[in-house]
């Protein structure tokens, strides 16, 4: 007999073999379906320790599990599988397994803050979403997001030329988030700034874009600063 | 005699009693029935006590010297109360070493028993040398060192079990034995301050840890020592087959089963009634209320009574109480016993 409501049953815990023989029964397919079990073994002690070095984490040892936060959550009204107070716990004992299963919804906190205000101990759950989404990103669990690429195009331009060209920065984010440069927002804007007739400053931002020109005397500036970001990055997350 | 108070039990609250008598310029006639004075916290060996983080023979004994060096108090050891004749105004005391007592009032200051955790057999006490009791951790406290007593090895982790005797309605203990969650919260500090490199878990069903040792001992306990609280009702303490100890339960915040290694356990032990208390009960005609403690008797004008005239108690004889409050009501029985007492000179002058 198969097993009814194996929705109820999370995939990975579904052990099956296609073809398998015991004692010269048959017994392949469905006949040898088992059901790992759920029993949570460990706890990972240095994992709180992880989040609380990323900003917004500092406090998520304080949380005692009153659930203010997520009553008070907007996401969590939209969707109950949005619970800051739950992440919390899972962070605290570190279980990261539990927490990679909802990394494709905690990133949707929008940062309202609530559950901030609200905190008896000052946790400050919306830093702590802000931290498990970084720690999340830094461990490439989820993919970057868009805010995050184009902090990357920003970063990359003044570390190489020492200055940011507006053209060339939404340029490339639009190319790197695969969106079309042909935006309606966009073209209003441009045909705007052409009706003023700046033509010196089109041109020049047309030529720089081309071009690329440096800062003055940047030198090795941008690798100086690329190499200390690094290294702070490094000293704080290890 | 109208001038002489008899306080049976050399506790908190039985020395404080005592004190508060002689204060007044009557006399007490103490029996206590270990040869040493202090009560459980002497006799345990407990570590800093809550909340003054004095330890427990710094603070208890200045209160046995108080009495000890008392001129009008007189210190049966080793001796039990084996009748009581007489009323209130009027009692006569024989005690166990063949003596004689008369007194105007009697207070008792009975006390408590720890819970027996061999009574809880799935959680291991008894079976693995790493289960221990809270009172057992207080003593490996005051010896200065945190090692697992199978082999001294020092322990990665500790887990905390609250509720050990407490609020099981199995085992007939249907009350919260109060103390339990702060002396276990400031107990976890007291293991990481000796040794850091220990993390402490406490399973928890709720944490009452009223009034001021909220922030002074749950809060300070989370957030300065990194005690972790875990929301689960422990089923099972077993070996893992390593040397470890396996803490299984349900994580009821996560909704699952966990089976997670330890190196010790710790019961947080209850109160009990002291176990003496139905001879207690017999010998001086007082009640004993449903679960074996002391009956109180109506409490707002009555206040320290029993159910019999001229016999007033306090403390942990009532029901599980802190070393404080027994203390209090201690002076409060005292002041109870010595109003009678003045009554009586009054109507004999």
């Amino acid at each position: 007999m198969a097993i009814h409501e194996k929705s109820l049953i999370e995939p990975e815990r579904l052990l099956k073999h296609d073809s398998l023989v015991v004692d010269g029964v048959d017994v392949s397919g469905h006949w040898n379906t088992m059901i790992a079990p759920r029993t949570i073994t460990d706890y990972d002690d240095d994992f709180e320790a992880k989040i609380q070095k990323y900003g917004g984490g500092e406090n998520v040892h304080r949380c005692w599990q009153c659930g203010s936060c997520t009553n008070s959550c907007t996401v969590y009204a939209q969707n109950v599988q949005f619970n800051p107070r739950y992440w919390i716990y899972l962070i605290r004992l570190g279980l990261k397994e539990e927490i990679v299963k909802d990394k494709d919804i905690i990133w949707q906190c929008v940062s309202c803050n609530k559950c901030t205000d609200i905190c008896p101990k000052d946790v400050r759950p919306e830093g702590v979403m802000k931290a498990l989404s970084h720690w999340m990103e830094d461990e490439g669990i989820t993919g970057k997001s868009p805010s995050k690429i184009f902090d990357e195009e920003f970063l990359d331009q003044i570390y190489k030329t020492g200055r940011i060209e507006d053209g060339k920065v939404v340029q490339n984010f639009f190319k790197k988030t695969g969106q079309s440069l042909f935006q309606d927002w966009l073209r209003v804007f441009m045909l705007r700034m052409m009706k003023g007739l700046p033509i010196m400053h089109l041109m020049r931002m047309g030529w720089n874009t081309v071009h690329t020109p440096r800062t003055r005397s940047w030198g090795r500036t941008g690798e100086v600063l690329k190499a200390y970001v690094q290294e702070q990055k490094e000293a704080r997350h290890g | 005699m109208g001038d002489t108070v008899l306080v049976v039990g050399a506790g908190p609250a039985g020395l404080s009693a005592a004190a508060n008598v002689t204060a007044a310029g009557y006399k007490v006639v103490m029996v206590e029935k270990e040869e040493v004075l202090g009560g459980a916290p002497i006799l345990s060996g407990y570590a800093r006590l809550v909340p003054s983080g004095e330890w427990a023979k710094d603070a208890i004994g200045r209160m046995v010297s108080r009495v000890e060096e008392d001129a009008n108090c007189t210190v049966h050891k080793n001796a039990k109360v084996t009748q009581l004749d007489g009323e209130a105004g009027n009692f006569t005391a024989t005690l166990s070493n063949g003596e004689t007592v008369k007194a105007g009032a009697v207070v008792l200051a009975t006390g408590f028993t720890h819970f027996d955790s061999i009574n809880k057999p799935e959680w291991g006490f008894g079976t693995y040398e790493d289960v221990l009791t809270t009172t057992q951790m207080e003593q490996m406290v005051s010896s200065g060192k945190i090692i697992c007593p199978s082999d001294g090895r020092v322990p990665e982790r500790v887990a905390i079990l609250l509720c050990v005797g407490s609020r099981d309605r199995q085992i007939g203990r249907e009350w919260c034995s109060k103390i339990c969650c702060t002396v276990s919260a400031n107990l976890a500090m007291e293991i990481k301050e000796i040794s850091p490199g220990t993390d402490v878990f406490i399973y928890y069903m709720d944490i009452r840890t009223y009034g001021l040792y909220e922030d002074k001992f749950y809060w300070k306990s989370q957030e300065e020592f990194k005690t972790k609280f875990v929301k689960a009702r422990i089923a099972e303490v077993t070996a893992s087959g390593d040397g470890r100890l396996l803490v299984k339960g349900e994580d009821t915040l996560v909704k699952r089963p966990i089976v997670i290694p330890f190196d010790i356990v710790v019961h947080a032990i209850g109160m009990d009634p002291n176990e003496d208390n139905p001879e207690i009960s017999r010998i001086f005609g007082v009640g004993l209320e449903k679960h074996g403690f002391i009956e109180r008797a109506e409490h707002y004008t009555n206040t320290c009574g029993t159910t019999r005239r001229g016999i007033y108690s306090c403390g942990a004889a009532y029901a599980p109480e802190t070393i404080d409050d027994s203390i209090s009501q201690g002076a409060a029985a005292g002041a109870r016993a010595v109003a009678d007492l003045h009554a009586l000179v009054r109507k004999a002058g």
